[in-house]
């Protein structure tokens, strides 16, 4: 056994914990799971099943931890795990998965099957097969603070420029302030009109906000390619910042996987709760909203949907309170077939937009958003991910559909009563 | 004889123009920035929204053309960035705003060309270290003045 694979191995029974051994003890291989998979019910091809992308590990477990498993070892009547299995797992562990989620809420015995495949990451990273742009984008989220390799200064530039056309200051490492937000490269260097229009938002709600110098990046690569010392390292980072500015609130910006990460995953990372509390952008928004803290004007004529984007939607629970923002602008709102917590991904989640040899297959699997959008018409889609956004524009190109894509923020300033 | 000062009178000036002179005051927005992108296929698309007498198909064909490119020459995420192809990328989406029908932007296409350059020249400062903040919006300024005084 080669020394990565030995630490595969170790990776996969590090993760087999009660969770797991009770989803793949409860397994009915009844094979729902594959009808809620896009990369399955796109392709037709039984291999993405979701629970059998599974499969390494869960031979780990039967021959380490199950009394036949371990006595058909001990008789060399099973096959043990071997590199060149892993690496053919490797692109149904990483291309074929967003992690988005979907065939956990149809599993009829209750197994978390997104749950597992992170964890399956895990020994597949430790092992050395995950994918080169997940690689690289991990380092770089580790040596330089960003999975893009965005830097304080070209932040700090950004700043300046939106400053300047606002009018007003954006808020840096300012100690006492209520909510720390953060952000993700993709909006940095893709969409900084997203920074914009939150600073128009905060300034008009009355927000006490802060971005954190040492700690501006929301993203998380090591959740994403399965590392959790370094997904730790990454969440302790802002952990640190927001105890350094003691802040009340960070604040997840329109990124579905840093919201997971940071909300969801964080704590557990780390091993200890934080002294401050996680919201993501929409969430925020809402409870302004509620408050009567932010005023708009004037309604979209074109009819929009939203997409919910998975993590922030099924695996995070943001699910109303887009919806709420949306009724403020939206005469004519209009919902896919399957929305909400049973939404399609759009293909590019956990990780997979890193992943260059994905891109066919994420295309390819784009038809189910395609069919859901067709069903409906509308005249421009919403959502509240800056990675959706983007590839989701790929998809309707690929697909010669014409729809704007729009960050459910910069819409909301748009509206705002003082427009600027 | 109008002049411009700041972004309020910009985009109270901007929203008063109907769609065709939008368009035209939006490409001369790009035109500022085009150097910054070194795709020929942005040139060509922006060469046709410059022309006034430029046809449904001509401008359709153009916008399919600029999108095409900005998806092309974004950073895609998890990669590692580079500024001044970025600045490309915002020139690319400075046009696609330019050419996109004012029915599918209600915030304005020549308001959202002048905030995806004013981004371009954001981009090339990142990378010069310069400070330049400002100076596109007041070249945008100037721009709309003359396009309105003309």
């Amino acid at each position: 056994m080669s020394a990565a694979l030995e630490l595969g191995i170790n990776a996969f029974k590090e993760q087999i914990d009660g969770p797991v051994v009770a989803f793949f003890s409860s397994c009915v291989r009844c094979g729902l799971c594959s009808q809620a998979c896009l990369f399955y019910t796109e392709t037709g091809d039984p291999e993405r099943t979701p629970i059998h992308k599974l499969e390494p590990m869960r031979r780990v477990w039967q021959q380490e931890y199950t009394f036949w498993g371990r006595l058909g070892k001990a008789l060399g009547l099973s096959r043990p795990v071997s590199d060149a299995e892993l690496a053919e797992w490797e692109p149904l562990v990483y291309d074929s998965c967003t992690l988005c989620g979907r065939c956990s809420m149809v599993c009829p015995v209750g197994n978390d099957i997104a749950y597992m495949l992170r964890k399956m990451r895990e020994g597949m990273a430790a092992a050395g097969h995950a994918p080169e742009g997940l690689v690289g984008a991990t380092k770089r989220a580790v040596t330089l603070g960003s999975p893009m390799g965005v830097k304080l200064p070209a932040l700090q530039t950004q700043i300046r420029h939106v400053e300047q056309d606002l009018g007003f200051k954006i808020p840096v490492d300012v100690a006492g302030a209520d909510y720390m937000l953060l952000l993700s490269s993709m909006e940095i260097m893709n969409f900084p009109e997203f920074i914009r229009a939150v600073a128009r938002i905060f300034k008009h709600a009355g927000v006490s906000w802060t971005i954190a110098s040492e700690a501006f990046e929301a993203t998380n690569s090591g959740v994403q390619i399965g590392v959790s010392d370094i997904a730790a390292e990454l969440v302790e980072r802002i952990v640190a910042a927001a105890a350094r500015l003691k802040v009340k609130y960070v604040i997840s910006p329109e990124c579905g996987h840093a919201y997971m990460a940071i909300r969801w995953e964080g704590p557990n990372l780390i091993g200890r709760p934080y002294d401050f509390k996680v919201l993501h952008i929409m969430e925020l928004l809402d409870q302004l909203r509620e408050a009567g803290r932010l005023r708009t004007t004037g309604r979209e004529v074109r009819s929009l949907t939203y997409h919910d984007p998975c993590q922030v939607a099924r695996r995070g629970g943001v699910v109303q309170q887009p919806r709420n923002l949306l009724k403020m602008i939206a005469n004519d709102f209009v919902e896919m077939p399957e929305t909400g917590t049973m939404n399609w991904c759009c293909g590019a989640g956990g990780g997979v937009s890193s992943n260059e040899r994905a891109d066919g297959l994420r295309l390819q699997v784009f038809k189910r958003k395609k069919q859901q959008l067709e069903a409906i018409r509308p005249d421009a889609l919403v959502t509240a991910c800056s990675n959706c956004r983007i590839y989701l524009e790929e998809g309707l190109d690929e697909y010669g559909m014409e729809l704007p894509v729009l960050s459910l923020t910069e819409t909301l300033a748009e509206h705002l009563v003082d427009k600027g | 004889m109008t002049t411009i000062t700041n972004d309020r009178e910009f985009r109270v000036a901007l929203d008063s123009l109907d769609a065709k002179r939008q368009r035209l005051v939006a490409t001369r927005f790009v035109e500022s920035v085009l150097p910054l992108c070194t795709d020929g296929r942005i040139a060509r698309a922006v060469r046709v929204a410059a022309d006034p007498d430029a046809d449904y198909s001509a401008l359709t064909e153009a916008l399919r053309v600029a999108k095409a490119t900005t998806l092309d020459c974004h950073t895609r995420c998890g990669a590692e960035g580079d500024w001044l192809e970025q600045a490309g990328y915002f020139v690319a989406r400075a046009a696609v705003a330019a050419l996109t029908p004012r029915c599918q932007m209600p915030g304005g296409m020549a308001w959202q060309a002048a905030m995806s350059s004013r981004m371009a020249q954001t981009s090339k400062a990142i990378v010069s270290g310069e400070e330049t903040a400002g100076q596109e919006s007041e070249a945008q300024y100037q721009i709309l003045a003359e396009f309105l005084n003309a």
